[in-house]
């Protein structure tokens, strides 16, 4: 079963083998969380959600079309990660202040991260579809094509919008030093 | 190309996403341009520095709750197997149901609207008879009074036509019977007023234009009537018509044939 593809597998837990769901939880789950970590800044929030979206996935397992399975467990995720955010919007509780909050206890523990800290500024500096589309691109090494599956968008305009964003994303960083 | 467009394309060169020739076009730029390889330093130290970036590892508790989440729901499937076939025929019923309460609406709404189109229908219809009808009277009575004794016929023709006719028609019609100059007025008159011998009014009047009468082919007439309708008040003027001696041998005779049915 280990020797299947993420798609075969999730053929068969939308017939019901709802084992297999298990593999590709082990396949997923650490990139997800990781995602949402550096989305979110939040380990508790990124696990919640990360383990929502799983939950998702076996709830909505009839649903599957038989896309790229990455593909779709990025979309879960995605879509539970905006609602959270439109409630903490609406909740009028900025995310930033959380990101801030853990920014600066990670930064009292780990002090030879200091080009990762700064990098992690520079994100938060940008604003969620640039800073969505670097930590998929580059820190997941997600390709354009597939990131322009996962956000309905076209490879072409992912690369330009990458592009831009990582460019910005160094300019942050450059001021930040 | 300038600088602006090598900047562009430094993170596809670090990529290595573009083809030999484009590659060697920046390589060379680059070993010329010390701002443009400043530009490809900084991103490298960007990328490095996200390359670095280790990656994080979630709390073991979340493998954990993953595979009692995953338990729970094998049960609920397990159970909703058993359960949903249930629901399906269930379901299966109700959607019989709601298909024939489909068709049933459908079919009552058909036999509604025919059911209303009758009704107001035969409303108009009724009305438009009764205008019909009253308009006929009214020409039947008119024409009743014409001189031609052709329209007066017409008339007289009409007014048998009536299921029920009013008084006024009934009267016009024995009027005719009893006065009109032409025979074959009096004589059409008649056999009109043979039709509504059910009112009394009808029938004294049959009896009484049989003893006025002088025409010999009226007579034969009124005697084959009133014999038809079983009149028996009528046989006085037909004994009177039998001892009279003008009344002419054929006109005797009819009332000869006539008299036993009526006695």
């Amino acid at each position: 079963m280990k020797n299947l593809t993420d798609e075969e597998l999730m053929i068969l837990v939308s017939n019901g083998n709802l084992d297999m769901m298990s593999i590709l939880f082990d396949r997923y789950h650490i990139r997800i969380f990781n995602f949402l970590l550096k989305m979110t800044r939040d380990r508790d929030i990124s696990q919640d959600i990360t383990q929502e979206a799983f939950y998702k996935a076996i709830k909505y397992r009839t649903s599957y079309k038989k896309g790229k399975f990455s593909s779709w467990i990025y979309t879960i995720a995605r879509n539970i990660f905006s609602d959270y955010y439109q409630s903490q919007k609406n909740k009028d509780q900025p995310l930033d202040e959380i990101e801030y909050k853990t920014e600066r206890e990670e930064a009292n523990g780990i002090e030879k991260s200091e080009i990762k800290e700064q990098l992690n500024r520079a994100l938060g500096q940008l604003n969620q579809s640039d800073r969505e589309l670097v930590i998929m691109n580059r820190y997941q090494g997600i390709k354009y094509q597939e990131i322009a599956e996962i956000t309905g968008s076209t490879a072409g305009a992912v690369k330009t919008k990458v592009h831009r964003a990582i460019h910005k994303l160094k300019d942050h960083y450059l001021q930040n030093i | 190309m300038n600088c602006n467009q090598i900047e562009e394309q430094l993170i596809d060169y670090l990529d290595n996403n573009l083809d030999q020739k484009e590659h060697r076009v920046i390589a060379t730029h680059l070993t010329t341009c010390n701002s443009c390889q400043e530009s490809l330093q900084e991103l490298q130290l960007v990328f490095g520095g996200i390359d670095n970036d280790p990656v994080e590892l979630p709390d073991a508790s979340m493998k954990v709750n993953f595979e009692e989440m995953l338990q729970k729901e094998k049960e609920i499937l397990s159970d909703s197997k058993i359960v949903s076939l249930r629901k399906n025929s269930k379901n299966s019923w109700k959607t019989v149901l709601q298909i024939a309460a489909t068709v049933a609406l459908i079919v009552s709404a058909y036999f509604y609207g025919k059911q209303e189109n009758n009704e107001s229908f035969s409303q108009e219809m009724a009305v438009l008879e009764k205008e019909k009808v009253q308009l006929k009277q009214e020409v039947t009575i008119s024409l009743i009074e014409n001189k031609s004794a052709s329209k007066r016929l017409q008339a007289v023709n009409y007014a048998e036509e009536f299921e029920k006719p009013g008084n006024e028609i009934l009267k016009a019609l024995i009027n005719k019977m009893f006065y009109d100059d032409h025979i074959n007025v009096r004589l059409a008159a008649a056999e009109a007023l043979t039709k509504f011998s059910d009112s009394e009014m009808v029938r004294k009047a049959l009896i009484d234009a049989l003893e006025m009468e002088q025409d010999p082919g009226m007579q034969i007439e009124l005697i084959q009537i009133l014999v038809s309708i079983q009149e028996k008040r009528a046989v006085p003027s037909m004994e009177k018509l039998l001892q009279n001696e003008e009344t002419p041998s054929y006109v005797k005779d009819q009332v000869t044939i006539g008299l036993p049915s009526l006695i």
